[in-house]
């Protein structure tokens, strides 16, 4: 029989067996009666685990010596499925790999596509300005949801009823914009699929009269709550160096103290010119995330009232009518979208924008051969698409680098040696989608 | 219902069945069962603006063992399949599945290989709710239209544990989703229909049979 | 590739005016496929910001036998897939260089085989443009330093019906799940790898998704009295 594992190894978080973090072949995992260790399996359905993720655990008593994540409960084939529709259709299927954050979605690979074209100079600023303006509200509306389900699942209820509250506002402003509350569809390759309505600027004024005090709400409940520093000092700790030898990027890696974010670093859409800053702590515990994605609320606050501010006048798509939707959109008697205007325009007056448009909407239109790859800082840290086309009007390969695929793979190293209970939070601190994970 | 309206208001009349129904509807608790995009949107319909605590739903079990309704939210993977009839079989009768979204319904704009095409080849589904994802009044509108089959079905066949469900529907009769009254489909409308599933589409709330007399069916 | 160049113009950069002669990219899509493949040489500085100018001649100092490639100012390495191991060692060592993040490894699949034409002009199936040649699995590594804030890629290509490589995960731990998905998708064996076995698909699948030659494997649909087949089937 082995030796005993008394107080000694109870009293110390220090695993007794080294296990390789890659972990072995399912029947190395260790024996539950000689080794005195408890193999536990934690979801797929889960009411804590973000999503359909699954864990092995490796316990001694309550202490975590190994993890093994087990994903691919969510997987959908989205990366094939774009190989068989047109460009502009896979925008729809793209903007439901994060749910949360589909707009950085639709973003990045619009950006892809139109460094394909080679038309990136010629999207007009007022549509850059809005893709800014509405992800800087997705960014918010996503880490509301990751405070609403963090919080429920640390225990702090009150948590979710807010963080839903807040969210419905966000929602509702986009629900404006774009018809649809979720996966939205709305930003296009050389574009915005139309403009924003009437009434806009109002509404978004008055989000960002009401967004302060909420967020003010949220810090004032969970900031200095002894229970929820508790919970998350000091819990799921990964350091700068394995940050970025796992390829986490966003907040975790902020969280360890290095500065960096794609909006700063490899600026898109024109962001550059609008003034906020990247809040960075040392800690790289999950209160230290807490903590910028409450900041990164503030900023993106900032960022909206700058764009909205600025916002220029002018056209929302490329000129080039090969490539530009039509997007004089609006809601006529059939329902299906197209302004009286457009319809006379194509069907009496020019022969040449009507053969555009048969050719848009049947086949799409085509992209040079090529390889590019484009990156956004989602909320969850860097979302890249490395788009292949070979010159047709369907894209040849889409691959997806998603931030919560990486993040998911630093569980082992992330949660060695915590108690159960620390391993929710330490997940929640790590904010993963499970739709961009599995794809 | 000819005595009850000869009787003085403040009166009601039942039957078991009736009172049993009204309670099943009145508190039926759901898994929390949220897969993708569809989640989130259950979730709101759970949080403050939408609002299913009053109809006494805001307790989401997390355990199957204890909850009667199983919101499928979301796209099922192939390697989901088997779990969520796992999760299924662990529930206690009498239960429900709403299929939330048309991911849940019939696979939705995923029509491939990574997909289950459709919940109800794994479990049986009792209320489709479409959209992509559904607004949380759709959600609930589903939902009440379910408490109201609930209200009116006598005892239900529900598959055995570990029964695929194509022995089910040879057993029982139940009918597919893309079998019943769709416009259009009044022509192929199997006859196969099992003694619950006939009762509930035969006097559900009167809304759903004034549609059926509306389009002329039996 | 510097993006912090490229959406605003500033230096070499992508875009439709780009200065050099025959540019990359002009305004019109159906035009700027034939220049485009003209640029990938050897060489060929169109389109790239000084900082990848300098960057790409060390690594081509470093390593000689790289093909350098340049599209839309991004920086292609193309490595045999014996040297891969040591390039992405030194781009990972090397002060100048630096790169920290992995941050992805991706397949695409050309096959092998005649040239498909499409049935019909107005929606058509992708074209192979590969002739005769073999199929590859060309395998994209994307490398990023944070310090000098520059990306670029090192491909490889491997045979497609036996593809193997060695893995980078001992360098890069990143690698260890993406390699998985790769193994997972393409079928592509990387040796040294401590745990190479399916991670999105189910463990008992047959098949790897990714690839050409498997099907979307859709079902047909039905629709106001007809049947629809699915998407890869239809011959509109």
């Amino acid at each position: 029989m082995s030796e005993p594992r008394g107080a000694a190894a109870a009293s110390t978080l220090e695993p007794r067996h080294e296990f390789t973090v890659a972990s072995g072949e399912w029947e190395n995992l260790p024996d539950a009666v000689e080794d005195d260790l408890m193999v536990i399996n934690m979801g797929p359905q889960h009411p804590s685990t973000h999503g359909v993720l699954r864990m092995v655990l490796t316990l001694d008593g309550e202490t975590v010596l190994d993890n093994q994540p087990v994903i691919g409960y969510l997987h959908t084939g989205i990366e094939k499925n774009t190989e068989y529709r047109p460009w502009v259709q896979g925008v729809t299927y793209v903007t439901r790999m994060d749910y949360l954050s589909p707009l950085f979605n639709e973003l990045a690979y619009c950006l892809a596509v139109e460094k394909l074209l080679g038309i990136t100079e010629e999207v007009p600023e007022r549509a850059s300005a809005l893709r800014v303006l509405l992800t800087e509200l997705n960014r918010i509306s996503s880490h509301l949801v990751w405070l609403a389900t963090g919080g429920l699942e640390l225990g702090a209820i009150s948590a979710m009823i807010y963080g839903f509250r807040e969210r419905e506002t966000i929602i509702d402003l986009l629900e404006f914009v774009t018809g649809l509350r979720m996966n939205h569809a709305y930003i296009r390759p050389g574009g915005l699929s139309s403009d924003v309505p009437e009434g806009f600027e109002d509404r978004v004024r008055q989000v960002l009269r009401e967004m302060p005090q909420r967020i003010d709400e949220f810090e004032d409940l969970l900031t200095e709550n002894p229970i929820w520093v508790e919970r998350n000092k000091g819990v799921g700790i990964l350091s700068a160096a394995d940050c970025l030898d796992l390829g986490v990027t966003g907040v975790m890696l902020r969280s360890a103290g290095i500065p960096h974010d794609l909006r700063k670093a490899q600026p898109y859409c024109g962001i550059e010119q609008y003034d906020f800053s990247v809040p960075v702590t040392e800690t790289s515990d999950a209160y230290g995330r807490f903590l910028i994605r409450i900041r990164e609320m503030r900023e993106s606050l900032k960022i909206v009232e700058q764009a909205l501010d600025a916002l220029p006048g002018g056209p929302i798509m490329v000129d080039d009518p090969k490539i530009g939707w039509p997007s004089q959109l609006a809601l006529g008697p059939d329902g299906i979208g197209n302004a009286k205007e457009y319809i006379s325009k194509i069907m009496g007056q020019s022969m040449e924008a009507l053969i555009h448009h048969f050719k848009l909407v049947t086949e799409g239109f085509s992209v040079p051969p090529g390889q590019v790859y484009t990156a956004v800082e989602s909320p969850r840290g860097e979302l890249g698409y490395h788009v292949t086309s070979n010159g047709t009007n369907k894209p040849y390969r889409v691959k997806v680098r998603d931030p919560s695929f990486l993040n998911i793979g630093s569980l082992p190293r992330l949660t060695q040696g915590l108690l159960v209970a620390d391993v929710i939070a330490a997940v929640a601190s790590t904010d993963p989608v499970m739709g961009g994970v599995d794809r | 219902m000819g005595l009850e309206q000869n009787l003085p208001s403040g009166i009601l009349l039942t039957s078991t069945e009736r009172l049993i129904g009204w309670a099943r509807a009145g508190s039926l608790w759901p898994a929390t069962f949220g897969l993708a995009c569809c989640a989130i949107e259950m979730m709101c319909t759970g949080a403050a603006h939408y609002d299913m605590a009053r109809f006494g739903m805001e307790v989401f079990r997390g355990s199957p063992r204890q909850s009667d309704l199983m919101i499928v939210a979301g796209r099922v993977s192939q390697k989901m399949a088997p779990v969520v009839r796992n999760l299924y079989d662990q529930m206690a009768d009498p239960k429900w599945v709403i299929s939330m979204g048309v991911c849940a319904s019939s696979g939705g704009m995923f029509n491939n290989y990574a997909i289950v095409q459709g919940v109800d080849h794994v479990v049986p589904v009792d209320m489709y709710v479409p959209g992509c994802p559904p607004r949380p009044e759709m959600l609930m509108d589903g939902i009440v239209k379910l408490h109201e089959v609930i209200k009116q079905e006598q005892f239900v066949e529900r598959p055995r544990k570990g029964e695929s469900m194509e022995d089910f529907r040879r057993r029982t009769g139940w009918a597919v989703g893309d079998e019943t009254d769709m416009p259009g489909w009044a022509a192929t409308r199997t006859q196969a229909k099992g003694a619950g599933g006939e009762s509930a589409e035969a006097n559900t709330m009167g809304r759903l049979s004034e549609t059926a007399a509306a389009r002329g069916d039996a | 590739m510097s993006e912090a160049q490229a959406p605003e113009g500033k230096g070499g950069g992508t875009g439709a005016h780009a200065d050099a002669p025959g540019g990359v990219g002009s305004g019109n899509p159906n035009q700027a496929a034939g220049e485009a493949t003209k640029l990938i040489e050897r060489g060929i500085e169109i389109g790239l910001a000084e900082p990848l100018r300098q960057l790409r001649d060390r690594l081509v100092g470093a390593f000689d036998e790289l093909e350098v490639s340049a599209f839309r100012g991004e920086l292609t390495l193309k490595a045999h897939p014996a040297q891969l191991i040591e390039l992405v060692r030194f781009c990972r060592d090397d002060e100048d260089v630096a790169c920290e993040l992995l941050a992805d490894l991706s397949g695409v699949h050309w096959p092998g085989g005649q040239k498909r034409e499409s049935a019909q002009e107005t929606t058509g199936w992708p074209a192979y443009e590969i002739g005769d040649e073999d199929g590859r699995i060309e395998l994209d590594y994307i490398l990023y330093s944070i310090t000098h804030n520059h990306r670029f890629r090192v491909r490889v290509d491997l045979d497609d019906k036996e593809p193997r490589i060695a893995s980078v995960s001992e360098l890069y731990a990143s690698a260890l799940f993406m390699e998985r998905e790769v193994y997972d998708f393409f079928g592509v064996e990387f040796e040294g790898h401590p745990d190479l076995r399916r991670i999105l698909m189910p463990d008992e699948w047959e098949g790897h998704p990714h690839r050409k030659d498997y099907p979307l494997g859709g079902v047909e649909v039905q629709y106001k009295g007809t049947t629809i087949p699915p998407p890869d089937e239809r011959s509109y």
